[in-house]
């Protein structure tokens, strides 16, 4: 399976990080996909979400990286990857997932 | 950008703070790190908002001179 990511122009990707936020619930931009994350912080962003939803609207962000941080930045003020939505608002990369687990306030952020 | 230089740039920020940055895979790996802050201007603050006060104090340094944080914050009590 040869990966070519498709080329997404940064007005594309834009509407698209804009659209996604605001038509999913839960969404996570990761570097890979749910079956193959790519990154180490991805990874444990996406498996500490699944704990509580099943719903998780994912986005890879390496089919077009820097278009990707810019967008995000207008939404979050951050170009860090992974980066969590919920309900439109920005959570936070996975650091802050794994500091609400611990504190068990994950699942109310999420929203079950 | 090394370990000091990031504890430096958050304690300036933030009042009070006390910040220990680590790297928490292989040691000279100078793009991850683990900070740990801790400061009495947490206090109150939602924990996605004390994530951003530090985020804030490195604005663009993140990702530009540091890949990638892994940030855990604390209140001086919680820190006990």
């Amino acid at each position: 399976m040869a990966f070519e990511p498709e080329e997404l122009s940064p007005e594309e990707v834009t509407d698209q990080v804009d659209s996604v936020i605001e038509d999913n619930e839960v969404v996570l931009f990761m570097k890979g996909n749910e079956l193959m994350p790519q990154c180490g912080y991805s990874k444990k962003a996406l498996a500490l979400l699944q704990q509580h939803r099943d719903d998780i609207e994912t986005v890879d962000v390496l089919k077009a990286t820097d278009a990707y941080r810019e967008a995000l930045e207008r939404h979050s003020d951050r170009e860090t990857i992974p980066q969590t939505f919920v309900d439109g608002e920005f959570i936070g990369g996975s650091d802050i997932l794994e500091q609400l687990d611990e504190r068990g306030e994950l699942a109310e952020k999420v929203g079950q | 950008m090394d370990e000091d230089a990031v504890a430096e740039l958050i304690e300036e920020a933030l009042p009070e703070a006390q910040a220990t940055v680590t790297t928490p895979r292989d040691p000279d790996d100078d793009k991850h790190y683990a900070v740990r802050v801790v400061s009495p201007a947490f206090e109150g603050e939602s924990l996605v908002d004390q994530h951003q006060l530090v985020h804030d104090a490195l604005g663009d340094h993140l990702t530009r001179d540091i890949h990638a944080i892994e940030l855990t914050t604390l209140t001086p009590e919680e820190a006990e």
